[in-house]
């Protein structure tokens, strides 16, 4: 994983992106018990933010993993060093997700993973199964600040959702 | 039977009762959510080594850290 964080930081560095976070499964794990994941999500914003129902060209960044040696592909996984990735354009909650995210050093290499309350707010909107249990293992598991939480699903219009998560969702699965 | 009466003998002849046994599981997994940001990455390492041999699942890529 180190050798993809890198390679993320060479992107942002040579300027082809602008800042990325890690989110996803392995932004949750930072904050949680160990669990089995596949892949490692890494949102990105990008330099020319696309205007409104623009096709975002991912092409360049790919271009530039192909000259670095990573051309393999699994389903929609570019794999880098064993560890296959995606990576996400992030637009509203994920890209204030990212802009907000939390620096770490992983293996002596410096990153970003998102904040919980961000992680929640995101994994709600995706809402699948596998999404519910991480938002029930945040919630047990780390601090979350309830009101920052609240403000990000008030904003995002997730607040009705997380309300009718937290009467149902929780005990009713 | 609920939780509180069921009784099970655990590690050094100890007895605790299936609630005690689930807030135990609870506490460690607060207590393993605490682990560094590599050490979870290698326990997920593990995962992913078990997935493939143990659990059949040859489409899992085992990550390098």
């Amino acid at each position: 994983m180190k050798k993809a964080i890198i390679v993320m930081n060479e992107l942002k560095r040579e300027g082809l992106i602008k800042d990325y976070a890690i989110g996803g499964a392995i932004g949750a794990l930072k904050w949680v018990e160990p669990f089995f994941t596949r892949d490692l999500d890494i949102f990105i914003i990008l330099i020319k933010e696309p205007e409104n129902g623009e096709v975002i060209m991912l092409s360049p960044l790919y271009e530039y993993l192909k000259k670095r040696g990573y051309n393999k592909w699994v389903e929609q996984w570019i794999i880098i060093d064993d560890v296959p990735v995606e990576l996400i354009p992030a637009e509203g909650v994920s890209k204030e997700s990212v802009e907000n995210a939390l620096e770490v050093e992983f293996e002596g290499v410096r990153t970003k993973v998102m904040r919980p309350e961000y992680l929640i707010a995101l994994f709600l909107k995706a809402g699948r199964d596998k999404d519910i249990r991480k938002i029930e293992m945040l919630l047990k598991q780390t601090k979350i600040d309830m009101e920052k939480l609240k403000d990000i699903l008030r904003r995002y219009d997730l607040l009705k959702k997380f309300k009718r998560f937290m009467k149902e969702g929780q005990n009713g699965r | 039977m609920e939780d509180e009466k069921i009784r099970i003998l655990t590690k050094d002849n100890k007895v605790m009762t299936l609630k005690k046994l689930f807030e135990e599981k609870e506490r460690l997994r607060k207590e393993q959510a605490n682990l560094s940001f590599e050490k979870k990455i290698r326990a997920l390492i593990i995962l992913q080594r078990i997935a493939s041999s143990w659990g059949g699942k040859k489409d899992v890529i085992v990550w390098k850290l």
